[in-house]
Order: structure tokens, then C-alpha cells, then sequence
């Protein structure tokens, strides 16, 4: 290089007030030669340093970061650019710098002498550690958004899982309400000839006594025998059609359901046969519940029978009873939906053949049965699915192949305050017979002529209307009538309720009486009777019919109430 | 991927013995570049790099696995298996010195003899155990690290850069050394200083060389001593060269002390 020289600049200034700080060391890190800009930056003296290892005044962090990094690469490398290294000044004080060394060696490649060039990055690291900042917070809410994306996945997911099982319970639902439109408006025509017939087999009955006998009478109470028994299985078979639709109205009562069991297993022994021991194991302390008695022993029967067919060669059947709460997380598996809380378990086991998967998951279906044509409606399991679930109640089946099948059976704890009452007793009055005025609605014709006939053969002064408006003319005409006895489905814009509660307006003192073949919600809510309520279904026979309007009119039921 | 490929392992030499190269924390397989060729003659030499360093496959690391020197001592142990190593001779530099100590207690027939350059198995203080750190050291050398990272090492790994669509950069970086990926180097660090194998010293049978170094800063003469005395089939050497890397800065006399040893 040319140029003006000028005497300030020689080499040792430019050495020593280079503007970084400039160390000579042997290959092991002692300092042979430092500058005048590096002892400034540091505070020591050149006598401090001669003699020592450069290394020796790092941190500690730094030292570590020599021997492993620093060392190792000039040494590789033979020259190191920018390696962030701090030093310990005089006064402890810390200087951030970055460090390029180049190492010199002889001909054999041996190392000689290390020159290094050190430059103050007090800035440069502050920038850094505000780069690595960012950096880390960057990370940070990366992976925060990716937990809340993933969160918001998971929500997703079971929102639209949720959505898929209430649109299988909203099926499931609307499958039940076809099916229970179309075998409630079957059972109502049914029940409606059935009463017809079973009348008809009554009237014979009655009759019979006064015709001389022989073979000829005896065959005709034989006939009327078994056709009054065809008559009754076909009016059980449309009750448990109802049943499974839940509509039937049902007459839930508090119940001890130890003390029902106890009372029914007389007749269970019977139904079971000797082949079939029974145990029940009763749980103490158990809730009462609020259910129709005569369907829980219907439902209770229904189970004993399917089990003692189970057991073709005997076996034993438990019926186990205790208190469970059935708390959210077991309520959630339930497709068709329940509520959390309390609920009174009846468990009903055989060690009959068992079931497999796919039948268990039918076994509830109305019709379907394994067993033989002829042998059963498959109605049994379905009015227990049916009773308990219009009961607010639960079934679950278990069932293992050759070790047997239990069906338990879940029944909401009676609500506090519900008072216990004793079961109406069977015993029908002696005498049903009476003068008393009654106002009879019935759109159908026959039954209307059969109804009619039965009370006035009773004794009782009967008008006979078709509709609503009819019935209530008949009322406003001045007839001072003791009961009305009505259908509950009526044509002509009124039903039996709204007749009932016009009637009542007109004639306070007036006893209720509905006869129904199925109810709609005219009377019956939530599957329930409404109270005070007074009813009597159809098909009925004779007897049944005036012990019941007797009853009405001797107030032994409560009145109904508007 | 197969271990020598994800390991980057390299085989040569004309000897039947296999000699194993195991490079410590911060360096790859290049540091035995001044040992490794002394021994071809008579063995067969294999180097490879720990996942995370050098040529090794990054994606190979195990956030789980490489959670502590076990997991790296099973790669050791898979590298040895795929080459069908028996009775082979171990060398470990630094963290490497414990990782083959593991792989020998799980493996014992694929290593007859261990050599431990500048060997810690616990970096950390504890009680009257002089480790010769404390925890507060090795999370400032963390920063160390991230600066270092971001200066001239960030210039170094194309993935750094985010220029992996630029291979041509990565071409021309391949001539510098000891390359790492910043985060597992990290995490090695931390695996590395903040490990405690002391009781994995117990039940090792084969006969280990223990070379020592003169005032290594990373493993002192106490922990050396301390290795001695629980390997008792050990033999100590105090080597003149100084410093934690003698196999780079004394590879003569490096390689005389292995050599006599076996």
C-alpha cells in the first residue's frame, strides 16, 4: 500500500488501539501477548494475564463451552469465526464478546500459536437474548394454538358425536311413536270387539243356567269356555301391544317392591314348576317406588317365564333387589336417554342357555322370539321394555351363551312426600246392581246397545248418546243424571275429558266414569292417569262393568276433579 | 432406517477386532480424525455420529429415548449388533466414556474391552462427590448455546436457515465440523451434565483403560480417580496432554496409551 504516512498510525498503535481486543496464545490457551483495547475492556494489567490461560478468565458456562466446542473445532478446523464467549473482567463484571481465532502451525501440522480477535457484543447479545425472546414466546403461542386447535377438534368431535346420538334417540323415539300409532289405533278397534264379543260370551254364560242340560248345553258352555279364553288372550295381547307402545294407562302406586315380590312368588313357584328353584335375595333398606303394581308383576312374570324356558333342564332363578344411584357417566351409555339419580334395581338371573350378541339386541323388538312358532307372542320382553320405560325406569340385559341371562330392571325412587297406600283389593262388590240415572256416550254403535243393555239389565236408568254435543243436550234437557259414563275417543269435536268437564259445569255433583280401549293424552299424561280419575278399560265383561260403575257411584274412588 | 445408515456409520481398517469410535458432546465422528487412522492397520475401525450431530439422521431423535444416556447406549448397542460386533474394543470420549459403560452392562458379549477418554458419570456436585459443576453452570451454558447457535453455528445448518430448498448451501457447508441441530444439541447438553450413571459403575466385568488428562475443566483428576476406584478391573493413566480433548491436542500420545493398553 502507497500513500502518506503518518507517524501516529504505526503498527504497534494500530495493534494496541485496534477497536477489538487481540490476544496471542500457545495451542494449550496460556496468553503470550495481549492488547492494549482488551486489558481497557477488562481492567487487568499485561502482567495479569501473561502467563495464565486465556480460557481461565471465562465463565464457567464459557470454559465448558471451550473445552467442548471451542477446542475441539480449531483444532478440526484450524480457524473459529464468531463464537459467542464471555469473559470475567478485573472487577467481576462480565463481558459478552464474540471471538474469532485463527491457529498458525508448522510444517508438520503441529500448532504453534493461536491468534484471536475479540470484539465487544455487549449490544449484539442484548439484541440476541430480545431475538431469543421472541423466538421462545413465538414457540410458545405456537404451541398454544396448537392445543387449542386440537381442543377445538376434540370439541368438535363430540359435539357432532353427541349430534349423531340424539339424532339415533330422536329415530329410536319416532320409531316407538309409529309403532304406537299404528297398535293404538289397532288396540282401540280391537278392545272396542272384543268387549263386544266378550259380552256376547257373558250374556251366553248368563243364560245358560236357565236351559235345560244335556250334552247339547254342555257342549255350548265348553265353547263359550274356551272362546271366552281366546277372547282374554287376544285383550292381554293388545295390552302388551300398548304396553311396548307405552300407552297404556298405567296407575302407578308407591310401592315396597320386597313386599310385592313376596306376594307373587307363590304364583312364581307355580309358573316356574319343580325343575326351577328360586332364591329371592331381597336388599335391605331398599326405597320405595312409584309404579303400577298389576304391570310390575306382569313384567316380573314375563321374565320368570322367559327364564324357565332358558332352563329346558332346570336350573335356578334369583331375583335380587337393591338401591342404586346411577350417576352421569352411567346415564350417558344409555341411548334412549335417563336421568341421573336414584333408582331401585330389580335383577332377574337364570343359569339357563344364555344369548347371543345379536339376539340381545333384538330382544326388546315387539314379535321377535327364538322360540318355537306357537310357544310365544314375543311381546313379553317389549311389555317389560315398554312398562318400565313409561315408568321413567331402565332395562339392561346381560347374557352370556351356556351361563345364563339377567335382565335388571331400573325404577325411579318414589318422589319424598308420596304416601304408601294399601293395593285395592280384588274383591268386587256382591252387589252391582243399582236405579241410579246414567248418561252413557259411545260413538260405536254395537258396544253402545251392548253397554246399554248390560246397565239397564243392572237396573239402571240409561241414556244412550253417540258424541259430545248429544250427551251435553241431554244434560241442558234437564235430566238430573248421578254418573256419566263415556269413551274417551269420540268423534263429533269433543272428547270424553272436554264432555266430562262441560257436564261437571252443568252438573257439579255428577260422577265420572271413562272406558277406553288406549288413550291419547285426553286423560293420561307422561303415561300416567291424572289423578282422580276414575276408569275402566276395555274389553270388560259384565261383572267388571257394573262392579265398576257401582263403585263410582257409591264414591268409593274419588271424584274426578276438573 | 437402519442403524448405519441413520448413524452415519463409517467402517474401515484391515484388522478382524472391531474398534468402536464414540464421540462426545459438541463433536462428531470428524474428532477422532488424528486416532481413529492409527488403528486401521490392525482393526477394523468404525466411527459414527449420535443422532443429532454430524451426518446422523436428525429425525432419528427420540424426545423419550434420548431422555437420558440409556437410550443413547441402545443406539450404540444396535450399531454393534448390525455390524455383528463381538468382544470388539470400545473408545468413548467424555459423555460417550458412560454411554459405552451402559451399552456394556446390556450388552457385555459385544465389547471384551472399554476405553474411557476423560470419563464424569455425574458432572453435577453432590455432597462430598466433587462433579466439579453446578446445575446453575450448565443453564448458563444453555444460553451459551442459544448464542452461539444464533451466530456463527446458525450459519452453518441449512435447516437452521429454513434454506433446505437450497442444497447447495449445504454442500458448501460440509466443510465445517461438529455439525449439530441446535434444539437436540440442547437437549443432549442438558441429558449429558445433568446425568448421574454413578451406580451403573457397578457390575461392569470387562477391563476398562481410564485416560485422564491434565486439569480437564469437564472431568477433574477426582472423578477420574473416582472411576478408578469403582471399576476395579480399571487401569488409570494420567495422560501430559491437557485440556478435555487429548485425542485432538495429544493424539501421538492418545493413541501410544490405547495401544500399549491393548
Amino acid at each position: 500500500m502507497t500513500g502518506s504516512k503518518l507517524p501516529d498510525f504505526d503498527d504497534e498503535t494500530l495493534y494496541e488501539d485496534a477497536p477489538c481486543g487481540y490476544l496471542a496464545t500457545r495451542p494449550d490457551g496460556e496468553v503470550i501477548r495481549v492488547n492494549r483495547t482488551f486489558l481497557r475492556w477488562t481492567g487487568y494489567s499485561a502482567k495479569e494475564l501473561h502467563g495464565t490461560r486465556f480460557q481461565d478468565k471465562l465463565t464457567l458456562a464459557g470454559r465448558i463451552y471451550h473445552e467442548t466446542h471451542f477446542a475441539p473445532l480449531l483444532r478440526m478446523q484450524g480457524a473459529i469465526s464468531e463464537l459467542a464467549l464471555d469473559f470475567v473482567c478485573k472487577d467481576g463484571a462480565r463481558l459478552p464478546t464474540l471471538v474469532n481465532t485463527v491457529q498458525k502451525t508448522d510444517p508438520d501440522g503441529r500448532p504453534i500459536v493461536n491468534l484471536t480477535t475479540i470484539f465487544d457484543a455487549r449490544d449484539r447479545r442484548r439484541y440476541e437474548q430480545d431475538l431469543l425472546g421472541a423466538r421462545d414466546s413465538a414457540r410458545q403461542a405456537a404451541s398454544e394454538l396448537q392445543r387449542l386447535n386440537s381442543e377445538l377438534e376434540q370439541r368438535i368431535a363430540a359435539a357432532v358425536e353427541e349430534r349423531l346420538k340424539a339424532e339415533d334417540a330422536l329415530r329410536q323415539a319416532q320409531k316407538m311413536e309409529a309403532i304406537g300409532q299404528l297398535t293404538g289405533g289397532v288396540a282401540h278397534d280391537f278392545n272396542n270387539l272384543l268387549t263386544l264379543v266378550i259380552g256376547g260370551l257373558d250374556l251366553i254364560d248368563r243364560q245358560l243356567p236357565s236351559q235345560p242340560p244335556g250334552p247339547g248345553t254342555e257342549r255350548i258352555r265348553r265353547a263359550r269356555d274356551a272362546a271366552m279364553e281366546g277372547a282374554r288372550r287376544a285383550a292381554k295381547l293388545t295390552q302388551h301391544l300398548l304396553a311396548f307402545a307405552r300407552r297404556q294407562p298405567l296407575q302407578p302406586k308407591l310401592l315396597e317392591i320386597n313386599r310385592l315380590i313376596r306376594e307373587i312368588s307363590d304364583m312364581l313357584r307355580r309358573t316356574l314348576g319343580e325343575q326351577v328353584e328360586l332364591e329371592a335375595v331381597l336388599g335391605g333398606g331398599l326405597w320405595n317406588v312409584e309404579a303400577d303394581p298389576v304391570q310390575l308383576e306382569n313384567a316380573i312374570l314375563n321374565l320368570a317365564v322367559n327364564a324357565r324356558d332358558a332352563m329346558g333342564a332346570g336350573g335356578k332363578l334369583t331375583i335380587e333387589t337393591h338401591n342404586a344411584s346411577l350417576d352421569d357417566s352411567y346415564v350417558e351409555g344409555i341411548p334412549e336417554g335417563l336421568r341421573p339419580g336414584q333408582y331401585v334395581m330389580i335383577a332377574v338371573s337364570d343359569t339357563g342357555c344364555g344369548m347371543a350378541l345379536d339376539t340381545q339386541a333384538k330382544v326388546f323388538e315387539p314379535f321377535f322370539t327364538t322360540k318355537e312358532v306357537g310357544k310365544g307372542t314375543g311381546l313379553g320382553l317389549s311389555q317389560v321394555y315398554g312398562f318400565v320405560r313409561q315408568s321413567g325406569g331402565h332395562v339392561r340385559i346381560y347374557s352370556e351363551l351356556g351361563v345364563g341371562t339377567s335382565v335388571k330392571i331400573y325404577l325411579p325412587r318414589a318422589r319424598a312426600g308420596v304416601k304408601a297406600e294399601r293395593r285395592e283389593s280384588n274383591v268386587e262388590p256382591t252387589a252391582i246392581r243399582g236405579d241410579e240415572r246414567i248418561l252413557l256416550v259411545e260413538d260405536h254403535e254395537d258396544l253402545r246397545e251392548h253397554v246399554a243393555g248390560i246397565l239397564a239389565d243392572l237396573g239402571y236408568q240409561v241414556t244412550a248418546t253417540a258424541d259430545g254435543p248429544s250427551a251435553l243436550a241431554a244434560i241442558e234437557e234437564g235430566s238430573d243424571f248421578d254418573l256419566l259414563l263415556t269413551d274417551v275417543i269420540l268423534p263429533g269435536g269433543m272428547n270424553g275429558r272436554q264432555i266430562a268437564t262441560r257436564a261437571l259445569q252443568l252438573r257439579p255433583r255428577l260422577k265420572v266414569l271413562f272406558m277406553t280401549g288406549y288413550t291419547q293424552n285426553a286423560i293420561v299424561h307422561d303415561g300416567r292417569l291424572d289423578a282422580g280419575v276414575a276408569l275402566i278399560s276395555k274389553p270388560f265383561t259384565y261383572d267388571q262393568l257394573g262392579a265398576k260403575v257401582r263403585a263410582q257411584l257409591d264414591g268409593l274412588s274419588v271424584s274426578f276433579a276438573t | 432406517m437402519d442403524p448405519l445408515t441413520r448413524h452415519n456409520v463409517k467402517v474401515s481398517g484391515r484388522g478382524e477386532r472391531v474398534m468402536m469410535f464414540a464421540h462426545g458432546f459438541g463433536c462428531d465422528q470428524n474428532m477422532w480424525r488424528f486416532v481413529a487412522p492409527a488403528f486401521e492397520e490392525t482393526h477394523k475401525v468404525v466411527l459414527f455420529d449420535h443422532v443429532g450431530c454430524g451426518g446422523a439422521d436428525s429425525s432419528a431423535y427420540d424426545g423419550q429415548r434420548h431422555s437420558a444416556l440409556r437410550g443413547y447406549a441402545d443406539d450404540v448397542v444396535e450399531i454393534a449388533r448390525a455390524l455383528g460386533v463381538a468382544d470388539g474394543i470400545y473408545v468413548g470420549h467424555s459423555v460417550s466414556a458412560m454411554i459405552g459403560i451402559l451399552a456394556a452392562r446390556s450388552a457385555p458379549e459385544l465389547f471384551g474391552r472399554l476405553v474411557l477418554i476423560g470419563p464424569s458419570p455425574c458432572y453435577i456436585n453432590d455432597g462430598d462427590y466433587r462433579g466439579g459443576f453446578e446445575r446453575s453452570d450448565i443453564e448458563e451454558l444453555m444460553t451459551f448455546m442459544d448464542s452461539n447457535f444464533l451466530g456463527w453455528s446458525a450459519a452453518l445448518t441449512p435447516q437452521i436457515m429454513g434454506n433446505s430448498e437450497r442444497p447447495e448451501l449445504a454442500e458448501e457447508l460440509n466443510n465445517s465440523f461438529c455439525r449439530t441441530d441446535p434444539d437436540i444439541a440442547k437437549r443432549f447438553a442438558r441429558v449429558t451434565f445433568l446425568s448421574d450413571n454413578r451406580s451403573d459403575l457397578e457390575g461392569v466385568t470387562a477391563p476398562v483403560l481410564i485416560l485422564q488428562c491434565s486439569d480437564d475443566l469437564i472431568a477433574p483428576d477426582s472423578v477420574g480417580a473416582y472411576v478408578h476406584e469403582r471399576l476395579p478391573q480399571s487401569a488409570l493413566v494420567k495422560l501430559e496432554a491437557t485440556g478435555h480433548c487429548p485425542n485432538l491436542s495429544a493424539p501421538e500420545e492418545t493413541i501410544e496409551a490405547i495401544r500399549a493398553w491393548i
